[in-house]
């Protein structure tokens, strides 16, 4: 099959029997695959193509290695054609070690970079925002590389193709849409599921050629194919091709299929065969003979039978190393240097940094709404857009889960993109992409793919902001396997807490706490990091151990040098990092004070606090001298009014009596 | 319905008693006030009468003669005619039911700072804010006058040894029987070995010897072996870093080279702190020596879960009466630990007098 990529069709023998072989392919490798689940080695879903390989086969013609394909769960064909080898493929939906996601994935989440096959998705839609993240590191690499995704017609009437059609429209990004439209969303039928009979229409919305081919012809396929590789490598971006066509087995093997759809429709499309028609053209048109096309059949066939035989034989993979790959592998950090005396702010101190690290690195890039000329809400990038320009500082569409998706995309492909959401409320609508996509993608790729993605965004109560900008999500970020949570307090953590996250492969949510953005304190003009999972014992004592995260840091130190005239010796500690969360510092803390409370912005239930609670009793049991204790905000939204919301977080008073009263235990 | 014929309590503080059997057989019609079972109690046995009619049915899981039965059990029922039996099962002794705690409330730290300093928390008064004992407290009372004698529990082997002897005094009820042995014979019988003494020939010592013929006669007296038909018996050894009891396994079957080859191995391990955890498991009784220091007797404290230990005092030589006739004689100082609750005094003479026999004449018993 890998003979196939990188070949335009030209009206020669080789290049259509070429095509008839990787279509046969496809069409066998499954049909072997069917009788695994029926045999019961298949552990989870199977979602065949069969019916549909014209489009993976057409498309991927055209497809050089070092372009890049995502897909959605019903991949087979895609990562066939892409270049995985039957026997991966099938020895990953049999589980074992040998399959391309080393059996981390099974049937919807294929992934094998090492061909350009970037992923598919159990998820519908993420891989539309992918390919065009894809495309804009084409776009900052000045390669001439294109990006494809392949979707089904479920996936038009879904956020993540408005979203990321029309930014790849805007930006021109050298993209293939490719609507798979074989009339079912699983088996909701197009005609019911959409206003407009055609999305290929649509493309014009988003100021995009749109072409409808027939997609079970794949000379059609391949020709329009064709012209958007060349329209997209040539810098015209991207095309949405809708490919007509009808999936002849059921959604996935074992699942019912005529409740939705008849006996005969069915049968009246396996007479329109992708493969059948190709063979007899060629017969017909004397290109090819039976003989020849039979020989083919035969090698085809031994080569899926030979798949299956080795997957059963392969390997299961060791359980020992069922979570390896979710980060990347952790690289030794300095040091970093003693805090100097040069003043400046939280704010000022994170610029230098990512000025310095743009500076040294040009992969990194920044997407944002009001990042470029204006700055960023918070100044986050001032100076930026002139030094740096448009595609490295880049201004959005209110997109927020189209161009976090993409930043899925683009870290795939080898650029760090710097996603900038003002306020972290904005960017729960890319929740999905972060949590689904950004946070596993290291695993599912079994650390072959890195993402190294920054996510930053302003957090906290103040200012009558209200409910959709005083949010803190850092604890709901941390329950989650893939991502590191930096939540810094001071100017001298957050330019090395900043550089560490643009330097790192994982992804990051880098919280900014709007009550400490103005804060001055002394930092180091050069630059330096600081490694994630170091708390920072911000001031020692010996009664009482206070652990306080951003804002509440300080507020704690306010109530310390109060305390302290009454004769109790706090000890306050900040983790920096949520996840990782350093609770051995914290412990040691305890060991000395056998005290702590935990004083925290945001909600008690399932936090911050009742974490290091259960580790620290865990932990250290028998050191503590009292009761563990929480000051929470209130769990409640953020109202507007002042009096209000003082009311829902903790206040000097608050944390004070908290102290006294743990104390006094 | 079925009548229950119900364990009743037959004195106030009853809560279980031994079933003795039954009066009447299972089939017998049964009228009010006729003699069922006999029930043996805390202090009298009793024939219980029936207080209802009925057909007697005894399940096939009812208590067999001599069972320990809880008040309250139900052990049989009063059928009418035609009428099955419920298919309930005689209820089994429970899990004993912990005793509710009157402790003070305590910090898990001033705890761990108690148990470290040998301090009784329990008897101080707390200072926090709900009297809850705390780490200031122990302090506290570390630091006052009262305590300040107290030893302090510093080493983990230490620890060990203290959480040891609490559990023993906490979980037995021991009685200490004290006697002496004439080993007049047994001396000379060393003395043989000793003349014999050579390469290859170790001579056993006294503590050898007293291993073994305490496995023989534990051997007839499996009740001090705490019920277990093998003998394993641990030996006291004092280190450096405290006291430890490795055990010489099957010491019936061992013969007395043996013992005294396996024992220098075990006392040599155990000084060099290299005893290997199955070298200290599985003790069924224990021997301790403190002849050696001139000790006469002593209250051998027991190693739970095992339910005797045997203190071996010094041997010296004293005139004894030989009729009208004084004549020197090698006595030895025996003390055997035993826990009441387990065995009685007279069974537990019984096994010191056949091993004092055994110590007093040997020979026979070695050739076994």
């Amino acid at each position: 099959m890998a003979t196939m990529t990188g070949h335009a069709v030209r009206n020669d023998k080789q290049a259509l029997l070429a095509i008839y072989k990787a279509m046969q392919t496809i069409r066998r490798t499954e049909e072997h695959m069917a009788r695994a689940h029926q045999r019961g080695l298949i552990h989870g879903a199977c979602h065949t193509y069969v019916g549909e390989e014209a489009i993976a086969v057409g498309v991927c013609a055209h497809l050089g290695a070092e372009d890049v394909v995502f897909s959605t769960h019903r991949g087979h064909g895609h990562a066939l054609a892409k270049g995985v080898t039957p026997q991966s493929l099938v020895a990953e939906l049999l589980g074992r070690e040998t399959g391309c996601s080393r059996g981390r994935g099974g049937s919807m989440h294929l992934f094998a970079p090492e061909v350009g096959m970037m992923g598919t998705s159990g998820i519908v839609g993420p891989c539309i925002l992918q390919a065009a993240g894809a495309g804009y590191s084409f776009k900052l690499m000045k390669s001439d590389h294109v990006a494809v995704a392949f979707f089904g017609d479920g996936a038009v009437n879904n956020g993540a193709f408005h979203e990321g059609l029309n930014m790849a429209g805007i930006w021109k990004l050298p993209v293939l849409f490719i609507c798979e439209n074989n009339g079912f969303a699983t088996e909701i039928p197009f005609e019911y599921a959409s206003g407009s009979r055609s999305v290929a229409a649509r493309a014009s919305a988003y100021g995009l050629p749109g072409v409808e081919v027939d997609g079970n012809d794949v000379l059609a396929v391949s020709k329009a194919a064709l012209e958007a590789v060349e329209r997209a490598r040539g810098g015209g971006g991207a095309t949405l091709i809708e490919c007509k066509t009808y999936r002849t087995r059921a959604h996935a093997e074992g699942m019912g299929d005529f409740t939705y759809r008849t006996r005969e429709e069915v049968e009246q499309w396996k007479t329109r065969c992708p493969i059948l028609r190709l063979r007899q053209m060629l017969v017909e048109a004397a290109i090819a003979n039976e003989a020849e096309l039979r020989a083919i059949d035969d090698e085809v066939e031994a080569m899926a039978v030979e798949a299956v035989t080795l997957a059963e034989q392969a390997a299961w993979p060791d359980p020992s190393t069922a979570a390896d790959h979710v980060y990347a592998t952790p690289v030794r950090v300095d040091n970093p240097p003693p805090t100097g005396n040069r003043e400046t702010s939280f704010m000022k101190a994170t610029l230098e940094a990512l000025t310095y690290e743009m500076e040294n690195n040009s992969r990194i890039y920044v997407m944002g709404e009001g990042i470029g000329v204006r700055g960023g809400n918070f100044a986050t990038t001032t100076g930026l857009f002139d030094r740096f320009g448009p595609v490295r500082l880049c201004d959005t569409p209110i997109s927020e889960r189209g161009f976090v998706g993409m930043a899925a995309g683009a870290a795939m492909t080898g650029t760090r993109p710097v996603v900038d959401f003002m306020f972290a409320d904005f960017v729960l609508d890319a929740v999905g992409e972060i949590l689904n996509q950004i946070a596993k993608v290291q695993y599912m790729s079994s650390g072959r793919l890195k993402m190294p993605v920054l996510l930053r965004g302003c957090i906290g109560v103040g200012n009558s902001a209200a409910t959709h900008h005083s949010g803190n999500y850092s604890s709901m970020y941390a329950h989650f396997p893939g991502l590191r949570v930096v939540v810094p307090s001071c100017p001298y953590d957050a330019k090395g807490l900043l550089t560490r996250a643009l330097r790192c492969d994982d992804p990051v949510l880098f919280l900014e706490h709007r009550g400490v953005l103005s804060i001055k304190g002394p930092v180091p003009e050069g630059s330096y990091e600081i490694e994630f999972g170091r708390a920072a014992v911000v001031r020692e004592g010996t009664d009482v151990t206070v652990v306080a995260l951003a804002m509440m840091v300080h507020q704690v130190r306010k109530v310390c040098d109060v305390l302290a005239k009454e004769g109790i010796s706090v000890e306050l500690i900040d983790p920096r990092t949520v996840a990782p969360l350093d609770v051995e510092t914290i412990h040691a803390s305890v060991r000395k004070t056998g005290r702590l409370l935990i004083v925290d912005e945001t909600f008690a239930p399932f936090g911050l606090g009742a974490e290091i609670a259960a580790q620290v009793a865990d932990a250290g049991f028998d050191d503590l001298d009292a009761p563990i204790r929480r000051l929470n905000g209130v769990h409640t939204p953020t109202p507007y009014s002042p009096p209000l919301e003082a009311a829902v977080v903790p206040g000097l008073d608050a944390i004070a009596k908290a102290i006294r009263d743990l104390v006094a235990e | 319905m079925a009548i229950h014929i119900i364990i009743p309590r037959l004195g106030w503080s009853m809560d279980e008693g031994i079933f003795a059997g039954w009066l009447k057989a299972d089939g017998d019609s049964i009228r009010a006030g006729d003699p069922l079972f006999t029930l043996q109690g805390e202090k009298a046995t009793q024939d219980v009468e029936a207080i209802d009619e009925g057909v007697l049915k005894i399940p096939a899981t009812g208590p067999l003669v001599g069972e320990t039965v809880l008040v309250g059990a139900i052990i049989g029922y009063l059928v009418q005619a035609g009428e099955s039996l419920p298919g309930t099962a005689v209820a089994k002794r429970p899990d004993p039911i912990p005793v509710r705690s009157d402790e003070p409330k305590s910090s898990p730290l001033a705890r761990r700072i108690a148990r470290e300093h040998g301090i009784d928390w329990t008897k101080l008064v707390g200072s926090g804010s709900s009297g809850r004992i705390r780490r200031a407290d122990v302090l506290k009372a570390i630091q006052s006058e009262e305590v300040v004698s107290r030893p302090v529990i510093a080493s983990p082997g230490r620890r060990v040894i203290a959480a040891r002897m609490e559990e023993s005094r906490r979980t037995t009820v021991p009685v200490t029987l004290t006697t002496t042995a004439d080993v007049t014979n047994l001396v000379g019988l060393r003395r043989q070995f000793k003349a014999a003494e050579g390469p290859g020939l170790d001579v056993p010592s006294f503590m050898d010897f007293t291993v073994k013929l305490t496995a023989l006669a534990l051997r007839d007296h499996l009740a001090l072996n705490s019920g277990n038909a093998s003998v394993h018996v641990g030996i006291a050894v004092d280190t450096e870093g405290g006291l430890v009891v490795p055990v010489i396994r099957d010491a019936t079957t061992l013969g007395l080279r043996q013992i005294a080859i396996r024992s220098r191995e075990l006392i040599s391990h155990a000084r060099e702190r290299k005893l290997r955890p199955d070298e200290m498991q599985g003790g069924t009784f224990t021997v301790t020596n403190l002849g050696a220091f001139g000790v006469e007797t002593f209250t051998p404290i027991i190693n739970p879960p095992e339910c005797a230990i045997l203190g071996m005092g010094k041997i010296e030589r004293r005139p004894v009466m030989d009729g009208e006739e004084v004549v020197g004689r090698d006595l030895m100082h025996l003390s055997l630990t035993f826990d009441h609750r387990v065995v009685d005094g007279a069974p537990a003479a019984r096994f010191l007098k056949q091993l004092v026999q055994s110590l007093e004449n040997p020979a026979p018993w070695l050739m076994a």
